[in-house]
């Protein structure tokens, strides 16, 4: 190897030294998703549930129906939130697949008309 | 020429499509320079080595290590920064944009397309007689000249080429094979995944026969070549004495 093509390996090299590696896991995408629709929809049965809790002369009982029904809606926004960001990084992963395999299926129409 | 420095070394990988396995315990080492070249019948898990190699597919065990350093849950985008390049089954190239355009794709590297062009016209002459004409529309050869040309663009350090014999003229892929040697001879490392193993085992330093997930038999072409038939069909535990 010349003195270029060995720079090139040392640069590889130190560049994968830098490299931060987080801690691996296949499924967390999954356990992502999963816990966002189980926030969704604990929080909006939370909510819901609080509704008729709420409905009490009881201002103490009340307070805690309030804050069961707030902390329920909180619960299904962040989930939903993270639904969106989950979901929606396999919904463009597909996408791109879809539209490289549309671009290639079309080249091929092209091709096989001349 | 080559150096006894792996460069990329898998250890113990095992790979699942969810509860489909697919990879038991795979190892494979390419060292510095070298030409690697991974065969087996079709269904044997080469191109899903291939994805955890360069970080597509995360694999359930084993690690993958580039250098030394253990990579598993890189994005595949950090690897291809760093000089880790595939060329994909298929080609993977844009069929609707010229030869130019789909180079200027690689600007998004940060390399420049005069770098780029320079490179692959080098490389590729005759790509450099096509850069107007629309990708989708070449030879066979000529686009998989082009999905090599772009995955030296990046000036990687490790190559990755998948099936690059599909679908192409025996005097095409000669061709091919030729340019690889040629990079690898400028120091790059290669792990090439081949179906029809004659064209490869001509350049490659080292070889392996791959087959329902594991390494049946690794080591020089010579030493392979004589065990490729009962691999391919099928009675491959006689030959199983090397890697497991």
């Amino acid at each position: 190897m010349n003195a270029e093509q060995t720079d090139r390996v040392e640069q590889f090299k130190a560049e994968m030294d830098q490299l931060g590696v987080r801690d691996p896991s296949q499924g967390r995408d999954r356990l992502w998703l999963r816990m966002a629709v189980g926030l969704m929809a604990g929080g909006l049965i939370s909510a819901i549930a609080a509704y008729p809790l709420a409905a009490t002369g009881n201002q103490l009982e009340q307070g805690q129906a309030i804050v069961q029904g707030v902390l329920g809606l909180t619960a299904a926004v962040v989930g939903s939130a993270l639904f969106l960001r989950y979901s929606f990084a396999n919904f463009l992963r597909f996408w791109m697949a879809r539209l490289s395999y549309e671009q290639q299926a079309q080249a091929d129409r092209i091709i096989g008309s001349r | 020429m080559t150096m006894e420095t792996p460069l990329l070394e898998l250890r113990g990988i095992r790979a699942a499509y969810d509860r489909i396995e697919v990879l038991f315990g795979v190892d494979l080492v390419v060292n510095q320079g070298s030409v690697v070249a991974l065969l087996g019948p079709n269904g044997a898990g080469k191109t899903t080595l291939l994805k955890v190699a360069c970080g597509l597919m995360a694999p359930s065990a084993g690690d993958v290590l580039y250098a030394g350093k253990r990579v598993n849950g890189v994005r595949p985008e950090e690897l291809a920064r760093r000089g880790v390049a595939m060329v994909p089954e298929g080609r993977g190239i844009f069929p609707n944009l010229s030869v130019r355009e789909n180079l200027k794709m690689m600007t998004y590297t940060g390399v420049a397309l005069s770098q780029i062009e320079e490179i692959a016209f080098d490389r590729f002459p005759r790509l450099a007689e096509r850069s107007r004409q629309l990708a989708g529309t070449m030879s066979g050869g000529e686009q998989q000249m082009l999905a090599m040309a772009r995955g030296l663009a990046t000036n990687p350090a490790v190559l990755i080429l998948d099936e690059l014999s599909m679908g192409l003229a025996p005097i095409i892929v000669e061709e091919l094979y030729e340019s690889v040697a040629q990079i690898a001879l400028s120091g790059v490392s290669i792990l090439v995944v081949e179906q029809f193993a004659s064209s490869v085992l001509g350049i490659a330093d080292r070889a392996a026969i791959m087959v329902h997930g594991h390494i049946v038999r690794d080591g020089t072409p010579g030493e392979l070549e004589n065990e490729l038939s009962s691999a391919y069909l099928g009675n491959q535990q006689e030959s199983s004495g090397g890697n497991k």
